[in-house]
């Protein structure tokens, strides 16, 4: 039986669109209480995740569609899944690496991550798309879960 | 064998994503060196005994021996070849 990885590691119910917030803050903690409702995540996962972006940004300057991918410590998380959300209009974020330009991101990645080694290969084909203009854009311009789905899986995530 | 340390907020995640694809960039070359992502808090431990530092963090203190590299471009691939080269030479030396 072929089992395939996009439907592991994504959650159908959790593939988002025309998700509004007014900083990355109220986003962060969107998101993170809908990891929580489906079960993927401790409530300390919020304050977390909240935290590390203060400290460790996770924005990324990827071409023609910018992105973040917000993550923490494994050990808030329950059950490993990525979270995709598009956003409706940009969400400012700090750049990783240095933290000091603004991302304004329109899709976000956020990353449950339980045992990282395990999960490297999905989290590296997933980086793989990130410098992939063309396939950036589809997925921005996908507006139905199967539509995104494909997409990623395509790409071997 | 050379030693490269990435590092990233928690260890988890980024920096192994990009030790992972280091290394695999590495070998690509035929260039074979141990490429291991750490937690930020235990990088004092480790850049004592290796050969160059991929930063993913904010305020990354160049006040080391060796040479700091920015690991964002192998996140992005904006700029990878030239990060690339720029480990390349280090483990050259």
């Amino acid at each position: 039986m072929i089992t395939s990885v996009a439907t592991t590691i994504f959650d159908p119910k959790l593939i988002l669109f025309d998700v509004e917030a007014e900083d990355s803050t109220e986003l962060l903690r969107k998101l993170s209480f809908k990891l929580l409702e489906e079960g993927y995540v401790k409530e300390s996962f919020e304050e977390a995740v909240i935290e590390r972006e203060k400290v460790y940004p996770t924005g990324l300057p990827t071409p023609g569609i910018m992105v973040a991918i917000p993550h923490t410590n494994p050990e808030h998380v329950l059950k490993p899944v990525i979270l995709f959300a598009n956003l409706k209009k940009p969400v400012m974020f700090k750049e990783m690496g240095e933290g000091t330009n603004d991302i304004p991101a329109e899709l976000v990645f956020m990353l449950a991550v339980e045992n990282p080694s395990k999960q490297i290969e999905i989290l590296k084909n997933l980086m793989g798309i990130f410098s992939k203009k063309e396939v950036l854009l589809s997925i921005k311009e996908s507006t139905d879960v199967a539509g995104v789905i494909d997409i990623l899986k395509a790409q071997g995530i | 064998m050379k030693r490269v340390i990435v590092a990233c907020g928690s260890g988890v995640a980024t920096s192994q994503t990009v030790a992972s694809k280091v290394k695999d960039l590495l070998e690509d070359r035929g260039v074979y060196a141990e490429v291991e992502a750490v937690d930020i808090k235990s990088l004092d431990t480790y850049i004592k005994n290796c050969d160059i530092y991929i930063s993913i963090t904010p305020n990354a203190s160049t006040d080391f021996d060796i040479p700091v590299i920015s690991g964002i471009p192998f996140l992005t691939g904006m700029g990878m070849d030239e990060a690339l080269d720029e480990v390349l030479k280090a483990l050259a030396k």
